[in-house]
């Protein structure tokens, strides 16, 4: 019996040491490759280590502040996703409090209305939302990728199934002393929520940072792109890998800021996800 | 006491003004502009089906062509990604909970972080170890495969970022799904002999059902709404067989020329109710023979 479990559990660590290697191997090879001169690159064929480690490409990136400016861009992209990130919590969680604990005519049949058209496919609603920024001045503007997504019910819906599980009690007997929606909501539900709101912040912020169809769609002007959208445009800048280190230091500091979250926050990360699929963890 | 009345707008009315402008009107005006001939800039011309014959019955018309490649590419994407993002993190969720094996969160954090970069990072990475002179691919294997401009390779460097940067999440919640399975229904099977595979296919998967189903809907819905891997990995080549419907669409919505958004809102409708159809009847099906 015990041998039987020693035998799959050394089949178990072989895969995933296996597939581990296999998912790291890329990332490294990136970090590593950033730091070799293109003579090596081309000539030297693979090797995990460069031969001299330089630093180079990095500072050929960062000089370039015209055509590909790369800090510019995280510094847009870090706008971006941290400004949405706060007006997401701000709004799911004043929603949220409306659509669970305030009592009025038809809120629910109101909110599972926009739930379901909410799941109307996306990719039909892209273009006119395109016109409606473009009308509102938006193109080429952060707000074009902070307000849109604030509209979203996938997270006031998380909101609204947490608050479930939080004691009417609690608000029913403050309502009885005398306090307002607003005393209640601020005072005693908000602390209380905090978890899922870390949870659609979190979410808020990767899914802002790593968007790409629609910044590529809203942003034409270098200067104000986020960083995603930027990347797009340097495999011509860095001339079909003439430049290799330049590319790849590129996307090495493009990965840091939500590489340092994910450290910091891992475990926000788990409980996020498993939170969104409905399942305890 | 009146005043409390409508202090309910106070919360839910700022949202609602966001969902009407940025859901509700992008949606129904998507739906209008199918019918439309429409530049982006000046008002819409109504065309009443015409851009939907040109697209599913006229043989001669690029849109045909563009619509019928993007869908049957993007189908292709669809049809290989999603159960290879659901089988793969399935087996690695499987390992990792293996009662005896140690550094859970180590093996979960690495497969995880790939998930955390963005699609235009990975896919200069990628890139780069397919390409054919410079690649870690052919360096290390000694070949001089053009991966990303021969097919079936194309194809594989698509599906590998893919996989590589897309299953995490999906991991995480089979790991969690399978952790919370009784560990009396395991015992129960070993009782009646059953290894590890039949412990596998009759205690796991039917306990892990509606994780199983969701992720299914999920990562269907998503990989539908597949473009940048494509754009960037091979730029849709060779010979436009990994372009996708999206890529099309965003090129005749915002391409360089003359903007063509009512064929492009047409072809969006369409594939809009195929991502519908699919999702509706997956959700269908596994709930009905889980049951």
């Amino acid at each position: 019996m015990n041998k039987k479990y020693n035998v799959s559990k050394y089949l178990a660590y072989l895969f995933l040491i296996t597939v581990c290697l296999i998912w790291v191997v890329p990332m490294i090879f990136g970090f590593t490759t950033s730091f070799r001169s293109q003579s090596e690159v081309v000539n030297e064929g693979f090797r995990l280590l460069p031969i001299s480690w330089i630093v180079d490409n990095y500072m050929s990136i960062l000089e370039n502040t015209s055509s590909a400016p790369i800090l510019r861009w995280i510094g847009n992209s870090l706008f971006i996703s941290i400004t949405h990130t706060l007006l997401v919590v701000v709004v799911i969680s004043i929603t949220g409090y409306g659509y669970s604990r305030m009592r009025f005519k038809g809120r629910d049949v109101l909110f599972f209305t926009l739930l379901g058209i909410s799941f109307f496919p996306n990719v039909v609603n892209i273009i006119p939302l395109y016109r409606i920024v473009d009308i509102l001045g938006w193109v080429n503007t952060p707000w074009a990728m902070i307000v849109p997504g604030l509209a979203g019910m996938g997270n006031i819906f998380l909101v609204r199934q947490f608050m479930k599980g939080v004691p009417k009690e609690l608000d029913e007997s403050a309502r009885v002393d005398g306090a307002s929606d607003f005393t209640i909501f601020f005072r005693i539900v908000l602390p209380l929520i905090k978890p899922v709101l870390i949870v659609g912040g979190l979410f808020s912020f990767i899914g802002s940072w790593n968007d790409f169809l629609w910044p590529v769609i809203v942003y034409t002007d270098v200067q104000k792109m986020p960083v995603t959208a930027g990347l797009l445009l340097l495999q011509d800048i860095y001339g079909n890998y003439q430049m290799v280190g330049q590319l790849m230091g590129s996307a090495i500091l493009a990965i840091i800021p939500t590489l340092l979250l994910f450290l910091f926050a891992q475990k926000y990360f788990v409980s996020a996800i498993n939170l969104n699929a409905g399942i305890k963890g | 006491m009146d005043k409390s009345k409508f202090s309910h707008w106070f919360f839910i009315g700022p949202h609602i003004i966001l969902f009407v402008v940025f859901i509700l009107i992008p949606s129904i005006y998507g739906v209008y502009a199918s019918f439309t001939n429409w530049n982006l800039m000046t008002s819409p011309t109504w065309v009443g089906l015409d851009n939907y014959r040109t697209i599913l019955t006229n043989q001669d018309s690029s849109f045909h062509h563009e619509f019928f490649n993007g869908m049957k590419n993007t189908l292709i994407f669809v049809g290989v990604s999603v159960p290879l993002m659901v089988a793969i993190p399935l087996v690695i969720a499987s390992a990792i909970e293996h009662k005896k094996v140690k550094f859970k969160n180590f093996f979960q954090s690495i497969i995880y972080i790939p998930g955390l970069i963005s699609i235009s990072a990975a896919a200069l990475i990628w890139s780069l170890i397919f390409n054919s002179q410079l690649g870690m691919m052919n360096n290390f294997f000694g070949a001089d495969t053009v991966w990303t401009a021969t097919q079936p390779y194309a194809w594989m460097t698509i599906f590998i970022m893919t996989v590589w940067g897309g299953i995490g999440g999906n991991m995480i919640i089979y790991r969690a799904s399978i952790s919370n399975v009784s560990q009396d229904l395991y015992e129960s099977a070993e009782i009646d002999g059953a290894g590890p595979i039949r412990k596998f296919i009759s205690v796991t998967l039917p306990s892990i059902r509606f994780p199983l189903i969701y992720t299914v809907v999920m990562t269907t819905a998503g990989a539908f709404n597949v473009f940048g891997q494509p754009l960037m990995m091979t730029d849709g080549g060779p010979r436009e067989s990994t372009t996708v419907l999206m890529m099309y669409i965003r090129d005749l919505a915002f391409g360089s020329g003359q903007s063509i958004a009512g064929m492009a809102s047409a072809m969006a409708v369409l594939l809009g109710m195929v991502i519908l159809i699919i999702s509706a009847a997956q959700y269908y099906v596994m709930n009905r023979n889980s049951a």
